[in-house]
């Protein structure tokens, strides 16, 4: 219900958006409010105008149409466990959750795809298909939890996108709702619609192009035959010798994670799991046709030994395998216990540099006075460094903060990227200029612009810099919306 | 800037001559080139090795044409990172022999390899039979630069296969033709270079026994590297590859030989020659005829393209030839017509029956006489008027080869 103390316009578009998507279904409520102030990041928290679900794409296209008649901002928001604060609310913002909109519409195991809203959980897609033999592939650890609308967004990886691809590679088509309340639709079950291939720009565009209302993503058949393994190395040196050699003898891994000593000791503390406490755990898949994957398997072990395995560990049955996964899974949330606050980036160097990145990662952390856990996709050079601190300490956090940045510009001078997976969101569009010029950054708000020039969507999310999309390059003019003060950050 | 030279004859692209040639010897000189037919108004095509200069309409118009040819250096390889940086005018043999020193590949395999540039595949995204397996340039591709008809040098994605910073720039460049800009340099992801290799084909298979062939290949949960239907004069053959291990190679082909008998069909595993013949058969047939097309439907409705649109085609372009990939849904046919309104006619009926299975037909090439009756890109996508004003943004006065893409961008 419309509350008292908000203003007149707010109240007034609470009540057209109810109109729409139902009472029960449009947050107007402090209280109700605040539990999406933020996503998977718990600072920096923004509360939202207003909150709607909707429960169709008709609805969302009202919703659109009521939000640009208002000239308010739309978040657009999945489960919200972003880790870059891409679903934050942008202040004044309505924030669209599209989590009822969570049926699959349509199964078809003969061209081997799935139709589906935006809010269906990632888990459920392989859930709809395995007992048919079938799954979706891209697997992020919080594939319990985020939705597929999230995912596409972020353009969602997981372990095992090493040898299966992100979600830009299993993305067949989408339906999408655009600024004007347009809908339009992309790809689809065929493959090669002529034309721009938007559907790769709109995956891992971050919530800023528009509203995605359906989705269609190619689901694989189960691989023959998997074969797990853990090694254990004395130091990380070893270990990434090893992800070299591996790499070097022409086998593609499903999937190889890396952890070091004290993410060891934290998924211990969480799993309850007897790995030993040595400087570097590899945990790997292999999965293909039975022989071929024997064959890889078994090189890949005899690898691991040369570069310096303490130990090789082949699980004993699918429990055993799914233990050894749930202890590297949980890796991020295991962190919480062993330290007060974490942050968790996501950075990626190239392979190759990986010791001597951990070594510098070491070094860093000890000059900043801090601890720093790595667990991370050794395969893509994917980090995933915790760095540990403890708020209650005058002055921690925001070492924490600045170490975190240190090392992401260390990922950048390698050669690397500020993000393998977590998106730029919020949080990480200062650094976009560490990594782009002026006008790398310029052509892809063209991008932007096309789709979405009055920057409803997102706005102030992935550019570093203000940017308005004016009608034609040339001499500059400067936007009335600029000129009257309300230009936004996007 | 770069010296232009007067426009030959063997300038033109589908028949519009440009007024000049410009052939940039590094990134420098072609950023200069682009600048200068930014100041002059000049419409400008570019062209690579230009193997693919069919697909798509005739320019609007045309002031310059830049080539990328003397754009051919590997600018960073980096094998352990599996990684490659490579100049757009590289022609893709060249890539991959340097590739093929340290073991790797680029898994793209599209015609002409020793002419078709890493820039102009990406352009046009071309694409070969090991698409079944490594999906097209758009799969493989992690950067890019490029320059942009204002002159501007801008650059997407990275080194690293693992990275979304900001918007794709190279994926949306991907079969983009030459309307959104210069690609000066690409990025890839590599593959090792397979220890072993095996190709089994089954003679005379009907649309639907190629159909029985992927569904019992997937339920065996196989994992080949190439399926192609190949039709011609002498009936069609359907050719089955594995590229691996060689212990993973041989189990495979053995299981594949052991499905024969349920299926009612026999597959013959070739030798190293006949295996070598089958896929340079495949090549020359996609690239062969003065009309050729680009057929895409969904996987299952092999037997349905077979007949709808195969049929027509081969009937209808002359005695000709056509491909297809039943996993991935994607081919190619072509053939010499005598007569225009039949070719004409069979296009039109090709591209009903794909339409009408949610696929599509372009022309890939194809004589002015058979183009006045027949778009190149047939009715336009759902989405084109985003694709508009895409366009508009990359190039607001529409100088990059103009009329070239669909719906007239
Ligand atoms: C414990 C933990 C582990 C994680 N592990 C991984 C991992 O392994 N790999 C990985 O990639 N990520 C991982 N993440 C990050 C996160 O789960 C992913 O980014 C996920 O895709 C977000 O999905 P969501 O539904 O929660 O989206 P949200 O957080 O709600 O939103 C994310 C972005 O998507 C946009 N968005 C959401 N829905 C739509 C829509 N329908 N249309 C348009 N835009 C939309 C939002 O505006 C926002 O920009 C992890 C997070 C946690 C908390």
């Amino acid at each position: 219900m419309p509350e008292a103390h908000v203003d007149a316009e707010t109240r007034e578009l609470a009540r057209q958006l109810a109109a729409v998507v139902g009472e029960a279904h449009c947050i107007s409520d402090p209280a109700e409010l605040s539990v999406y102030e933020c996503d998977g990041l718990s600072h920096g928290r923004v509360r939202p105008r207003l909150v709607v679900l909707p429960g169709s794409t008709e609805e969302v296209v009202q919703v659109v149409r009521l939000a640009r008649a208002a000239g308010v901002p739309i978040v657009p928001r999945g489960s919200g466990t972003g880790l870059s604060g891409g679903a934050r609310p942008t202040t004044g913002s309505v924030v669209v959750v599209l989590s009822r909109m969570r049926r699959v519409l349509e199964v078809d195991l003969e061209d081997g795809w799935v139709r589906l809203e935006p809010g269906v959980i990632n888990l459920d897609v392989t859930r709809a298909v395995q007992g048919r033999g079938w799954y979706y592939a891209p697997d992020p650890s919080s594939q319990s939890i985020c939705s597929i609308g999230g995912n596409v967004a972020e353009n969602s990886g997981g372990a095992h996108c090493l040898k299966y691809g992100f979600t830009v590679n299993h993305v067949l088509g989408a339906r999408l709702v655009l600024d004007g309340g347009e809908v339009v639709d992309l790809g689809g079950p065929a493959p090669d619609t002529p034309g721009y291939d938007l559907l790769a720009a709109l995956v891992g565009s971050e919530g800023m192009l528009g509203i995605v209302t359906e989705i269609t993503l190619r689901l694989l058949r189960k691989p023959e035959a998997t074969r797990t393994f853990l090694a254990t190395f004395p130091s990380s040196d070893e270990a990434g010798d090893a992800v070299s050699g591996i790499i070097a003898a022409g086998i593609l891994p499903a999937a190889i994670e890396m952890m070091d000593t004290l993410a060891i000791q934290a998924a211990k503390a969480a799993t309850g799991l007897a790995w030993p406490e040595v400087g570097s755990i590899l945990l790997m898949d292999v999965d293909g046709p039975l022989a071929e994957v024997e064959h890889t398997a078994a090189s890949a072990i005899e690898i691991a030994r040369r570069a310096g395995a303490l130990e090789v560990s082949v699980p004993k049955d699918e429990e055993e395998r799914q233990l050894m996964w749930k202890g590297r899974k949980s890796a991020f949330a295991a962190v919480g216990r062993i330290s007060p606050n974490y942050m968790v980036e996501d950075g990626v160097i190239p392979r190759s540099e990986i010791a001597r990145v951990l070594r510098e990662i070491g070094r860093m952390a000890a000059e900043a006075g801090l601890r720093v856990a790595n667990v991370f996709h050794a395969g893509d050079g994917n980090l995933h460094p915790l760095v540990l601190y403890d708020a209650r300490n005058p002055g921690e956090e925001d070492r924490a903060v600045r170490l975190g940045g240190d090392i992401l510009r260390l990922c950048v001078r390698l050669g690397g990227s500020i993000t393998g997976e977590h998106g730029v969101g919020a949080e990480k569009a200062a650094y976009m200029a560490d990594m782009f010029s002026p006008e790398d950054l310029e052509t892809m708000a063209l991008v932007r612009c096309a789709f979405d020039p009055d920057a409803r969507f997102n706005p102030g999310k992935v550019f570093p810099t203000p940017r308005l999309c004016g009608e034609r390059p040339g001499p500059y003019r400067p936007h009335p919306a600029e000129v009257a003060g309300l230009a936004e950050r996007w | 800037m770069t010296p232009l030279r007067p426009a030959q004859a063997e300038d033109s692209i589908l028949g519009v001559a440009p007024r000049w040639v410009a052939e940039p010897a590094t990134v420098e000189e072609a950023v200069e080139t682009m600048r200068g037919c930014a100041r002059d108004r000049q419409r400008v095509a570019f062209v690579g090795g230009g193997t693919d200069l069919g697909v798509g309409a005739p320019p609007a118009g045309l002031d310059v044409v830049l080539r990328t040819g003397k754009l051919a250096r590997v600018v960073e390889h980096s094998p352990s990172d599996q990684i490659v940086v490579a100049e757009a005018g590289l022609p893709l043999a060249a890539l991959q022999r340097t590739l093929a020193a340290h073991g790797q590949r680029l898994a793209l395999d599209p015609p002409f390899a020793e002419r078709a540039t890493v820039g102009g595949i990406v352009a046009a995204n071309a694409f070969g039979p090991r698409r079944t397996r490594h999906g097209t340039a758009r799969d493989l591709i992690i950067g890019l630069s490029m320059v942009r008809a204002d002159g501007v040098v801008a650059r997407g994605g990275g080194k690293v296969v693992k990275n979304v910073a900001g918007f794709d720039l190279p994926r949306l460049f991907v079969g983009s033709l030459g309307t959104l800009g210069l690609i000066t340099t690409v990025t890839f992801r590599l593959h090792p270079l397979p220890e072993a290799s095996a190709t089994m084909t089954v003679a005379r298979p009907t649309g639907a026994q190629a159909r029985a062939v992927v569904v019992a290949l997937r339920e065996a949960q196989l994992d080949p590297a190439s399926v192609t239907l190949l039709a011609g004069p002498d009936g069609p053959s359907l050719g089955v590859r594995f590229e691996g291990f060689g212990p993973g190679v041989r189990q495979q082909v053995e299981r594949l030989a052991g499905l024969g008998p349920a299926l009612g069909l026999r597959f013959d595993l070739l030798d190293g020659a006949g295996a070598e013949a089958f896929w340079a058969r495949h090549e020359l047939a996609r690239t062969s005829g003065a009309v050729r097309v680009r057929l895409a439907a969904p996987p299952s409705a092999v037997a349905a393209v077979l007949e709808g649109a195969v049929g027509p085609l081969t009937g209808g372009l002359g005695p000709g030839w056509a491909t297809f990939d039943p996993w991935a849904g994607a081919g190619f046919a072509g053939g010499t017509p005598t007569d225009t309104g039949s070719a004409v006619e069979a296009l039109n009926r090709a591209r009903r029956a794909l339409v009408a299975l949610g696929g599509s037909l372009t022309l890939a090439a194809a004589p002015p006489g058979v183009r006045t009756g027949f778009d190149a890109w047939g009715a336009p996508p759902a989405a084109i008027e985003v694709m508009r004003r895409l366009k508009a943004r990359f190039d607001p006065e529409g100088r990059l080869a103009p009329g070239r893409f669909v719906g007239g961008i």
